[in-house]
């Protein structure tokens, strides 16, 4: 392919959102005091509206997997992989629903700026503090890394580009969307990510149905030659608890995810909310089911077995696609959707990540009378400045990820949800939870989650998140109630 | 904002609108526990019936399609019956939210 009209659309693509990321950056409110930098830096001011809350919670959820490994397994299981991922409609309701107007609420009152604020004020534990936040910073980098070098992969193979000019491109996208805009940069780059995944998954759809000869005919195909793919189970391959494990894993739990939780502190006011709820549903509904439905529909196209298209494996189904179903001009503008899913994913967990680091780990771990001396200027150089380390330690990395990245980062998603659930929903609603549960509740719970997966232990066959979950709900429920009760602040439960 | 503030009047208090946020962290969890309902259904119920739509399997349809149809329509009927508007920022306000809260534009 021509290189430069490979590129184009890619480029096009980081212009705009780095314009987008710039006019963000130009804020109505004036910071004149140190919080006043956090607030806008880390938080965009509170001012989100509604289609962007549900556009920047899709597409930091979205990410490259949605868009290579989800359409990959839907390639061999088939409909069942489809019906699997449809739990994930209940992912913006659930987290607007269950959070959205307590951590609204609690966060304005306490002027909390990250989610770790919030659960270390209502334990009165800077040690939970900390531990959130390296929690959330190991996870948040591996995962960032695993976007890059999923994203890099497919451009690679895409545009023929090599793979670190794909790694340099994206983050150079990532780094200036974050650290010009800040959340605000960052949250309207998502609008406009989130908007380009649509396009993509229409586009590549158009393709594969055109190659295929309409819809009809690609399941007339399918049904023929494998028929597995018309059944739930799929002759085994779908078995009813992976169903279970995944509704935990990839829908209920999902509420959960620090990176999603920060933008419930961020939006406007309640219509918003209410609206982003309606529209994220329908959005996430169409973008969930219609990318794994992809998957399906190459199946029609692409007939031989596995081992004929790339390297062999489900992640190289949808490149595979998108270069035998589209003309190269077409091509380089659907790559624009994945590639669009994994930097909108790795620049909200840049911002998420730095507010950790500066807000969390750096100004808590000075005295009180301390923190309130650092000035405005040195807290917004030191945010920016963490803010593109962290981005070229990620950068840097994903050229050759060390083989323990993957370790980390398969425990990335699981291991977030089973941190933060119980301590999030014993913070905001149960009145006895301690700091002592919510201590045990995540340290108990990640190192059983963690320690399961890495050995492979499972039990009854099930996905270890099922042991994670279940130990951080114990830790929770048992640590509070062994430990002296622990008035929390009025903030947290008023008296009527 | 003024649209917000009058449909707020009823809950005027930070206690009164932390106890509407409870109850509707409540209905959301119903909301889950009905969407499960329609999925299984949808999607299991209906794998025994030997209807191709498009030559898409009824269960495949029902289970992805009418599944997410029936979470859009369960969040219409909460944001109409259960969640209610009301100002986040007034009201005994603290002083971070009041230099931060003055941006409604």
């Amino acid at each position: 392919m021509n290189s430069f009209v490979a590129l184009l659309p890619v480029i096009i693509f980081l212009i705009v959102g780095v314009g987008i990321a710039f006019i963000g950056a130009k804020s109505k409110n004036d910071t004149s005091s140190a919080n006043g930098f956090l607030n806008k830096y880390f938080l965009g001011n509170r001012n989100m509206g509604a289609f962007v809350l549900a556009m920047t919670t899709i597409a930091t959820y979205g990410s490259v997997s949605s868009f290579v490994g989800g359409p990959g397994q839907g390639w061999s299981i088939g409909w069942g992989w489809v019906y699997m991922a449809t739990v994930q409609v209940t992912t913006l309701y659930l987290l607007y629903g269950i959070l959205g107007k307590k951590m609204a609420l609690v966060s304005r009152k306490l002027g909390a700026v990250t989610v770790v604020d919030v659960i270390r004020e209502r334990f009165n534990s800077p040690l939970l503090g900390i531990l959130s936040a390296l929690v959330i910073v190991v996870f948040f980098t591996t995962t960032m890394i695993a976007q890059f070098v999923g994203g890099a992969k497919l451009f690679e193979a895409v545009t023929g580009q090599s793979y670190v000019i794909g790694l340099i491109i994206f983050g150079i996208a990532a780094l200036l969307f974050t650290v010009v805009g800040g959340f605000r940069g960052v949250v309207l780059t998502d609008a406009l990510a989130g908007i380009i995944m649509l396009v993509g998954i229409v586009v590549l759809a158009g393709g594969i149905l055109n190659a295929g000869g309409g819809f009809a005919s690609i399941m007339q195909t399918i049904s023929e030659t494998k028929p597995h793919m018309m059944q739930p189970l799929a002759d085994g391959n779908m078995p009813l608890g992976l169903y279970f494990t995944q509704w935990l894993l990839v829908g209920i739990f999902t509420f959960a995810l620090p990176q999603s939780v920060v933008r419930t502190m961020g939006y406007k006011d309640t219509k918003s909310l209410h609206r982003a709820t309606l529209v994220g549903t329908i959005i996430i509904g169409f973008m969930m089911i219609g990318v794994t439905s992809l998957g399906i529909l190459s199946a029609g196209v692409l007939t031989d077995p596995i081992e004929s298209y790339g390297a062999g494996n489900a992640d190289d189904i949808i490149p595979q696609a998108i270069m035998i179903t589209l003309p190269s001009w077409l091509a380089s503008i659907a790559i624009v959707g994945p590639v669009a899913a994994s930097i909108s994913t790795v620049s909200s967990l840049l911002i998420s990540a730095t507010s950790a680091l500066v807000k969390d780990i750096w100004l808590a771990a000075k005295p009180a009378a301390n923190a309130e001396n650092v000035n405005e200027r040195s807290i917004n150089i030191v945010s920016r400045v963490a803010t593109i380390v962290l981005a070229l330690v990620v950068v840097g990395l994903s050229v050759t990820p060390p083989s323990v990245i993957w370790k980390i980062n398969m425990f990335a998603f699981g291991g977030l949800e089973t941190a933060f659930a119980f301590v999030l929903l014993g913070a905001l609603f149960w009145k006895r939870a301690t700091k002592v549960g919510a201590l045990t509740s995540m340290i108990a719970g990640v190192a059983a989650y963690v320690v399961s997966m890495a050995l492979g232990f499972k039990i009854g066959g099930l996905h270890q998140i099922t042991i994670g979950l279940s130990v951080a709900l114990l830790g929770m429920i048992i640590g509070s109630l062994l430990s002296k009760k622990q008035e929390p602040s009025k903030i947290f439960f008023p008296e009527k | 904002m003024k649209d917000t503030q009058t449909s707020a009047e009823q809950l005027l208090t930070y206690a009164d609108k932390i106890a509407q946020s409870h109850k509707e962290a409540k209905a959301t969890v119903v909301a889950l526990v009905l969407t499960i309902v329609a999925w299984a259904v949808l999607g299991f119920g209906l794998a025994g019936i030997d209807v191709k739509i498009a030559g898409m399997p009824l269960w495949a349809l029902g289970g992805t399609v009418g599944t997410w149809i029936v979470a859009v329509l369960i969040v219409v009927i909460m944001n109409k019956t259960i969640f209610r508007d009301f100002n986040l920022d007034d009201e005994g306000v603290s002083q971070d939210a009041a230099v931060n809260g003055g941006t409604n534009e």
